[in-house]
């Protein structure tokens, strides 16, 4: 019972609204159906609650598992609130809406439309929960390291500790380390081994050896041999959903959990074992050893979902003209005069307790600056007095002046921009070649640790140089108290 | 001891930080189990993959070669020859009695989609075609366990390295299923050097037509999908900035002049800014000029490195203007502060895929070990700022007397300056008087 529309003005393409509705909602996961999209212009409630999961989905960081959807609506409901607000999300409507999925399917219509036209969603989507047939590694080090989970319920340290335990944690960090490391080295010497040995056989010829997933694949086409929580994807670092490489448009990992404590309140409100599957490490999202028939399912479920994305690329124009007269069917809301309702506790420190750091180091830079750059001035003058002036005095100052322009220039650029094309975001998948040629899209391991070596180096300095800052302060203090001699430990 | 909020700080980022890093670990030693068992012998409890032919066939006890083997087909099946024959050998080696009849418990949960009946009967003499796998060649302690070689692929990998001749039994083939050299395995032990490993008969594996074709497609529609975004509609662009300013005047929402995404953002920068800024200012402070026009440069650099340092802090006061003049937003905690200096933040993403191309261990090795490294020393560059922003105030604070402060001193120094590694002495000398 859909409406044929052919907007006039669609020009030669002459999608329709149904295709473009349905190829879009075949596009997102568990999408609406097309008649929920229907009733939504038309503010029914029915729609409601399908719009609520939906966004929810869309907006929270993780894989989807079964754990995500069992969270109650409101409980969605008020995360989506949350996180379409930081994103600074216009209407005020949706605010207001109540939680329990009762009304307001336009408002939430309205909403995934603002976050459709603002990113490619269906994309990112897919990405997050793409199957990974390689054995990748990412490029970049965004939030590597990073805790992903729901911080784990500790024992609230309530009172005061002693800085020998602070010791005691940093020793056992260290170790982490190490432990890791070592780990890790054995990790690619094994991986290594299993592409040399599989040369040959893959049938892609730029792959050319098979990767793990597929080699276990191959062992185990049942799927029968399951290691005990195994499933890990063969990620070497997968230290944080894939679907943050593509800058979602949902929240970083740690906020949504920590709203997601913040909301419930207490841990008991949600599913018992909740936090189980999402465990990185035996995510289902994850999982890649799959018996060779689930694999081979998802594998073509996804392929579906990329030629809705196609389709729906095709036809997204009709879809926007729609949203238009939507949005128009919507009174024009009046500007907030009070302050809007509050429905998160928002700890204030904690957002400008970042700021007020970076103000500090940066106003103590400037402090120093400022002496050095004077002292070194009238230092300049008094010997610049002395020498002669002349024209290619003029032009030396000329040109020194203009390259500690470019090179300031080049360095502000550093941290304005992002950095540039060549560092792609997103998995890579690994491959042995003997020879090292790689097309000009892919990257070659030996550039990298050039690159790697060098970001090192920087942050060696910078680790060293707030050490010798610390040691510098700690003398200071120290040296006031007579009657101590300090030894240091010995040097490396 | 230290005060109460500040234990309860730095507890929880060092807290964090080693669950971050057992979060990793865990991964790492998943990912280990899965390649340890990979590189050993398969054990023959699964099925293996292998090309199957186009179309399944289920009629599993035809005995008579469904097609005429392909050279390839005869290249294989005279490895499998070879491993029967082996097999023979070593079980007439190990196995005192033959009817020690391990093939049924060899067969539990591994041919699950094969027919029960081309599994069970031993004694059963194959058909012509398979006969020669289980038949006469071998001798008859073989057949219980060749049986097995019936409703099999032609086509499998070879476990063995010696001869086992083997008929021309082109069985039909369950999709995706493989031939099990089961028979290998109870001839000898279940560690039995003829079971396969990737080592040896890597390079003979096979992938399944379905997946390939399956894994194909996904790759062909990535590439159309990260073709079509970069050359992505004007009109569908228009229409989409259109509908957002459309959103945008038809909302009562005082647009803030920062959301709280972008103040992370902004922040972010400025605090790589920060970093970036602060090791230039060093570095120039800490060359030693030697002639005039070096000093020239140095004066310029410092303070245009001034003039910059001004800039980012009249953005951040007016980032923190823009955060606090606005109401108790219903906005979700902040991150915690994590200025990586390595990453440029939101760069187009391309859907897909690409590949790393490495050419030895020794290269990978590196590059995982060099990427552990950047993340390890971001982590501590973070703690030690926290650190040094919780501690130095304590150790300023602190009356000066008593062991107390020195245990204080001793430990702060140990963690601010040596990362936790070493510890300093210190010596009391009391002036004699």
């Amino acid at each position: 019972m859909r409406r044929r529309r052919v907007d006039p003005a669609a020009g030669a393409r002459a999608g329709t609204l149904p295709e473009a509705i349905a190829a879009l909602s075949r596009s997102l996961p568990s999408g609406p159906s097309p008649e929920i999209f229907r009733r939504a212009k038309f503010d029914r409630p029915d729609a409601t609650s399908a719009l609520w999961q939906l966004l929810f989905r869309v907006l929270s960081p993780l894989p989807a598992g079964s754990a995500l959807a069992s969270i109650a609506l409101d409980v969605q409901a008020r995360l989506v609130k949350s996180a379409l607000c930081s994103q600074g999300y216009p209407r005020l409507a949706l605010a207001q809406l109540p939680e329990d999925g009762s009304q307001g399917s336009r408002e939430l219509l309205l909403a995934l439309s603002w976050l459709l036209a603002r990113g490619p969603v269906p994309e990112q989507m897919l990405a997050r929960t793409r199957v990974p047939l390689g054995d990748e590694m990412t490029v970049c080090q965004c939030e590597a390291l990073a805790s992903l989970g729901p911080p784990a319920p500790h024992v609230e340290t309530e009172g005061p500790v002693d800085v020998r335990h602070v010791q005691w944690l940093m020793g056992k960090l260290r170790f982490r380390w190490r432990q890791l490391v070592s780990s890790q080295q054995e990790q690619c010497a094994l991986l290594s081994k299993i592409h040399l040995y599989t040369h040959g056989c893959h049938s892609d010829q730029s792959l050319g050896h098979l990767s793990v997933t597929e080699a276990e694949m191959l062992r185990d086409p049942e799927g029968g041999q399951q290691v005990s929580g195994a499933g890990a994807a063969q990620n070497l670092d997968l230290a944080y959903p894939k679907g943050l490489h593509f800058c979602t448009p949902g929240m970083g990992p740690r906020t949504f959990w920590n709203d997601l404590w913040l909301v419930c309140e207490q841990p008991g409100l949600l599913p018992g074992d909740w936090a189980a599957p999402l465990d990185p490490g035996g995510a289902s999202a994850c999982s890649l050893l799959f018996p060779l028939r689930v694999l081979l399912r998802t594998l073509e479920q996804e392929n579906r979902r990329l030629e809705a994305v196609l389709a729906w690329r095709r036809t997204e124009l009709v879809f926007w003209r729609w949203m238009d007269t939507v949005l128009g069917t919507c009174a024009p809301e009046a500007p907030a005069a009070a302050s809007q309702p509050t429905f998160l506790p928002w700890v204030p420190e904690c957002g400008d307790g970042e700021l007020e750091l970076v103000v500090r180091e940066l106003q103590t830079l400037e402090e120093e600056l400022r002496e050095a750059a004077e002292r070194r001035r009238v230092a300049w003058e008094a010997k610049a007095r002395g020498c002669g002036r002349g024209p290619e005095w003029s032009a030396t100052r000329r040109a020194s002046r203009e390259t500690v322009e470019k090179e300031l220039g080049a360095l502000q650029r550093c941290w304005e921009q992002d950095s540039g094309p060549a560092q792609a975001h997103g998995p890579h998948r690994l491959v042995r070649r003997e020879d090292g040629a790689a097309g000009d899209r892919d990257l070659r391991a030996a550039e990298l640790i050039r690159t790697l070596r060098s970001q090192e180096a920087c942050l060696e300095a910078m680790l060293r140089q707030l050490q010798g800052q610390c040691r510098q302060e700690l003398a200071r203090l120290a040296g006031a108290v007579p009657g101590l001699i300090w030894i240091p430990p010995p040097g490396r | 001891m230290l005060p109460a909020d500040c234990s309860r700080r730095l507890v929880a980022e060092l807290q964090g930080a080693l669950d971050a890093c057992a979060q990793r670990q865990l991964q790492l030693e998943q990912s280990l189990r899965v390649c340890r068992r990979l590189l050993q012998a398969w054990e023959p409890t699964g099925t293996w993959a292998w090309e199957p032919p186009p179309e399944p066939e289920t009629n599993e006890e035809d005995p008579l070669p469904a097609c005429i083997p392909s050279p390839q087909d005869l290249k294989e099946l005279e490895f499998l020859t070879q491993a029967l024959e082996k097999a023979v050998r070593v079980r007439r080696r190990i196995t005192k009695a033959g009817e020690r009849n391990k093939a049924p418990s060899l067969k539990s949960g591994s041919f699950v989609t094969s027919p029960g009946t081309t599994a069970s009967t031993p004694p059963q003499p194959p058909g012509q075609a398979g006969g020669h796998a289980s038949g006469t060649r071998p001798t008859k302690g073989l057949r219980q366990t060749t049986v097995p070689a019936k409703g099999r692929s032609e086509r499998w990998l070879p476990s063995g390295q010696d001869r086992t001749r083997v008929g021309i039994g082109a069985r039909a083939p369950r999709p995706g299923a493989g031939l099990r050299n089961q028979h290998m395995a109870p001839s000898a032990a279940p560690q039995a050097p003829e079971a396969f490993t990737l080592k040896e008969k890597g390079h003979l594996l096979r992938l399944p037509a379905a997946f390939r074709k399956a894994a194909s497609q996904n790759l062909r529609l990535w590439v159309q999908l990260s073709s079509m975004q970069t050359s992505d509609s004007m009109d569908a662009a228009a229409a989409k900035t259109q509908f957002l300013q459309n959103m945008q005047t038809a909302s009562g929402g005082s647009q803030p002049r920062f959301s709280a995404a972008e103040v992370e953002a902004e922040a972010r920068r400025l605090r790589k800014a920060c970093s970036l800024l602060r090791l230039r200012v060093r570095k120039e402070l800490s060359a030693a000029p030697v002639d005039w026009m070096q000093e020239y440069r140095c004066l310029l650099t410092l303070e245009g490195l001034q003039a910059m340092v001004g800039q980012c802090l009249q953005r951040l006061q007016e980032l923190r203007a823009a955060v606090a003049e606005q109401p108790p937003l219903p906005c979700p905690v902040g991150r915690p502060p994590k200025a990586s200096l390595s990453c440029g933040g939101g760069a187009e993403p391309t859907w897909s895929p690409q590949l790393l191309v490495y050419s030895s261990t020794q290269e990978l090795q590196t590059l995982a070990a060099l990427k552990l490294r950047v993340a390890v020393l971001d982590q501590q560059i973070h703690l030690e700022k926290v650190l040094m922003a919780e501690l130095l105030p304590l150790v300023s604070a602190a009356q000066p007397e008593g062991p107390s402060w020195l245990t204080l001193c001793r430990a702060v120094h140990s963690l601010l300056c040596e990362g936790g590694a070493r510890v300093l002495t210190i010596l009391r000398d009391e002036p004699a008087d």
